[in-house]
């Protein structure tokens, strides 16, 4: 194994000591960097159009027609996409080594790994962890990993640690899980129920309490085979959101009914303002859901892949194959972005992501569509064809490339 | 274009006399498919059995029961139609780091900078790596635990001399830990199926540690992988190559240029150093390792152009390296291809060249009776960019992309859905 990291750092400081004797010099650069020619994709501000977009320490200070000022480093991205870095809120990433299980288990999967090389730059642990595992998630895992990690506490304190413990009501402390979201407001964005059993609306309830008194949204899982979906959709507050909005198997009622059609109350409830979160997984995403549905206009609000180990190498595949798969089922790309990027920030509360406003983190993905013909599965093991499919270029967190498909951001000199 | 064909047929078992064995367990209707998978139409690169044309390859049981042109696909219960597809033995990665962990602080054993191996090999048409010298003997039995049995990936590994592995590069200097008894006894008595040879990496001292590595390799029988990188200033390969190294034994990261702490097997002149050929015809086996800072183009280029091409290309994946210029297996192929390496020769160097460099004959082929794991596989035609551990740029016009990949003949991964049945299909009840 060969470390680069010392060469980088060395590499980094000299470039610091550049830009500083450049900026004393006449040809002082406005921008550290600057990104030319891409078609923007900006839901949040209705930017749709060829612009150029400049980057200045990790934030985005310009988007406009033409840039015309001199940068430190000018990428070309004509006939590239660009739009802000995705968000995924709904992943298992509270990896560790515990067997069978996904808190601090092999069933999570590191971020990194998969984020970067499908234009993620954000991404929401669904409750893997609870109050009381939650410090050694964010010590092995948020505080380690270049992905932006956010996070839905469970309201089982121990967090997804397997069936038994999840059932116990006594671990499930709202208290605690208020404390400690007051104490991380920045990182948990809400609560997660899902995973009980019983009948009772005890954890249901617990956990819609931790979300009121923290002012965050309940994030409802499935596995919950005693609640009916008419009955967790009524219990649900507008900006609460439900996941696994296309699965079909026995322990949730699906949202497409017998006869074809969205059911009403499912209808009456996203006019209420429920979101429906994709939650994709490795059993979560049927075809004869998502195709009669869409053709009714009823899709997604975000694009939660539910990344853990059972999903990566199932029909699930990253992000950008979701995304692909929706453009293969008549979305336009349009929505898919915005379905990624401002519906998820909005649904996050975290109206500083998503966007390519002013001032905020410069986390950007330029993306081309490949044509072609291409097959995408559903968890039934059934397919579907489309001719597009979206191929990340580069991302960018915070400022930095983090990934380089094709060597966009490479040195252009010679070897 | 219809992708699975499940046809059935009344005249199945007549072609294959092995099959007539069968016949009892599967023909007890009038239908007989003996074939599970068949891979219909692709074109077969089996660099083993000097296999390169169209061919089909059928899957029974998990194992690979014929390769020949035209087998009718009324013999299978599932065909894949992979024409205009690459047909190969699953890749080999023969240098990774895996043994993924928690351990605050540390560096590669047990610890957050190895990786999960399942999220990265199949989808790069990765069906076995081989870890390097993650694990020594004192934690190579917490990496099987935690890792290698629970991997759907077919994990084998180089144990390190150093009993902690690569805990960090501290503990790596403890000559007092570099035990060649130990460490041939933990591969000969106890794990001969999963280790395949020893590591010697990161030493800052002399040749003591690679010493110690082929004494142990001599008493295990197995090949010794050298990572010989971190001397300043740099100690001669040559001697290294001449005076310690046997036959069989591995030189990694062979086009790394970080010519003060590594000498570089291409000069300042830009030639090959003549006694890097030689000492490849006698033998030794140059193993690409690309890593985060392990490839460099002006290393690669001219050795390829020169004729030096490694045995075998291999990634170092771990964290520093995987979103990088190295990126998977796929993309590291590709860089060859665009290089100028024959698709066959980069498949030779994934597949049977290290199944024999780590004395595994039973892997990297289709011969038939092998365990079933087959890479199916794409190359793209475009505009494409690689970059080096330099971040140079070297532009290219084909990228390997894997389309589906089989372990032990079952699909672990489908790009495309080459292998699933259309979604009408289930609600029309076919």
């Amino acid at each position: 194994m060969k470390m680069i990291r010392s060469k980088v750092h060395a590499m980094g400081r000299i470039s610091i000591w550049l830009v500083l004797l450049l900026a004393q010099s006449a040809f002082a650069q406005t921008y550290e960097l600057v990104i030319k020619g891409a078609q923007v994709i900006d839901p949040a501000n209705s930017r749709h159009g060829k612009m150029d977009v400049a980057v200045n320490q990790g934030k985005i200070v310009k988007v406009a027609p033409a840039i015309s000022e001199a940068a430190a480093q000018v990428i070309d991205a004509a006939g590239l996409y660009l739009s802000p870095g995705f968000i995924d809120p709904h992943t298992h990433v509270f990896v560790g080594t515990e067997a069978g299980q996904f808190a601090n288990g092999v069933n999570s999967v590191s971020p990194d790994d998969f984020t970067f090389r499908a234009g993620v730059t954000t991404v929401v642990d669904a409750g893997t962890s609870g109050w009381r595992s939650f410090p050694t998630f964010k010590k092995q895992v948020i505080d380690q990993s270049k992905t932006r990690i956010l996070a839905f506490l469970n309201i089982s304190g121990g967090g997804m640690t397997g069936a038994a413990h999840e059932q116990d009501l006594s671990d499930m402390n709202a208290d605690s899980a208020v404390a400690l979201m007051r104490q991380y407001p920045d990182i948990i964005a809400g609560v997660k129920i899902g995973h009980y059993n019983g009948k009772e609306w005890t954890p249901f309830d617990n956990a819609m309490y931790a979300a009121r008194q923290a002012g965050k949204p309940l994030f409802v899982e499935c596995h919950l085979p005693e609640y009916t979906l008419e009955d967790q959709l009524a219990r649900m507050r507008p900006g609460d959101i439900i996941t696994h909005t296309f699965e079909h198997i026995k322990e949730r009622m699906p949202v497409v009914g017998e006869d074809g059609q969205v059911h009403p109350f499912v209808l009456e409830a996203r006019k209420r303002g429920i979101l429906f979160d994709l939650g994709h997984g490795g059993a979560g995403f049927w075809f004869d859901q998502a195709v009669p549905a869409i053709k009714q206009g009823f899709y997604p609000n975000s694009f939660g892949t539910d990344l853990h180990r059972f999903s990566m190498n199932s029909a699930m595949k990253d992000m950008a194959n979701v995304m692909s798969k929706f453009m293969a089922m008549g979305l336009s790309i349009e929505q898919v972005v915005e379905i990624a990027t401002w519906n998820a920030a909005k649904a996050i509360l975290h109206p500083e992501l998503g966007s390519l406003n002013q001032g905020n983190p410069a986390d950007i993905v330029l993306f081309r569509l490949r044509e072609g013909d291409f097959g995408f599965m559903d968890s039934a093991g059934t397919s579907i064809r489309g001719n597009r499919k979206l191929e990340v270029e580069l991302t960018i967190r915070q400022g930095k490339v983090v990934w380089d498909l094709n060597g966009l951001a490479a040195k252009k000199k010679g070897f | 274009m219809k992708l699975i064909q499940s046809v059935r047929s009344r005249t199945a078992c007549m072609r294959f006399p092995a099959a007539w064995l069968l016949i009892p367990l599967f023909c007890t209707t009038s239908y007989c498919q003996s074939i599970d998978l068949l891979i219909k139409g692709g074109h077969v690169i089996d660099p083993k059995n000097r296999i390169d044309g169209v061919m089909d390859v059928a899957i029974t049981g998990g194992k690979i029961v014929q390769v020949a042109a035209a087998i009718p696909p009324s013999d299978a219960k599932k065909v894949v139609e992979a024409r205009g597809m690459y047909v190969s033995p699953g890749f080999i990665d023969m240098h990774v780091h895996v043994f993924n962990g928690t351990t605050p602080e540390a560096y590669i054993a047990n610890a957050a900078t190895s990786i999960a191996p399942d999220g990265f090999t199949f989808r790069t048409g990765v069906t076995t790596v081989v870890d390097a010298g993650s694990s020594g003997w004192r934690n190579f039995k917490l990496f099987k635990a935690q890792t290698i049995d629970r991997a759907q990936t077919r994990v084998l590994a180089f144990l390190n001399i150093v009993g902690t592995g690569m805990a960090s590069r501290y503990e790596e200097q403890d000559l007092s830990d570099m035990n060649p008894q130990m460490v041939a006894n933990m591969i000969k008595r106890l794990y001969p199926d999963i280790i395949v040879g020893i590591k010697s990496a990161h030493y800052w001292g002399d040749y003591s540690q690679v010493q110690r590595a082929v004494e142990a390799g001599k008493l295990a029988e197995v090949p010794v992988m050298v990572d010989f990188g971190e001397h300043r200033p740099p100690l001669s390969i040559e001697k290294l190559f001449r005076e310690y190294l046997r036959p069989g034994d591995i030189f990694t990261h062979t086009y790394a240029h970080g010519p003060n702490d590594r000498e570089t097997v291409v000069d300042d002149q830009g030639k090959v150093k003549p006694f890097v050929l030689e000492m490849q015809k006698k033998g030794l086996v140059f193993d690409v390792g690309h890593g985060g800072g392990a490839f460099a183009w002006r290393q690669a280029i001219p050795s390829i152009k020169q004729g030096f091409l490694a045995n075998v290309i291999s990634t170092d994946l771990h964290t520093d390296s995987m979103n990088g210029g190295m990126k998977g297996l796929d993309n590291v192929i590709s860089k060859f291809l665009n290089m100028g390496v024959p698709l066959s020769e980069a498949v030779l160097r994934v597949t049977w060249n290290p199944a024999q460099v780590i004395k595994r004959p039973e892997l990297g082929s289709l011969s038939v009776g092998s365990e079933a794991d087959i890479t199916v596989f794409s190359v793209r035609t475009g505009d494409f960019g690689f970059i080096d551990a330099r971040r140079l740029k070297m532009k290219g016009d084909k990228k390997l992309e894997a389309e589906l990949t089989l372990r032990a003949g079952k699909v672990v991964w489908d790009l495309n859905g080459i292998a699933a049945a259309s979604w009408e299909s289930e609600i029309q009840g076919k």
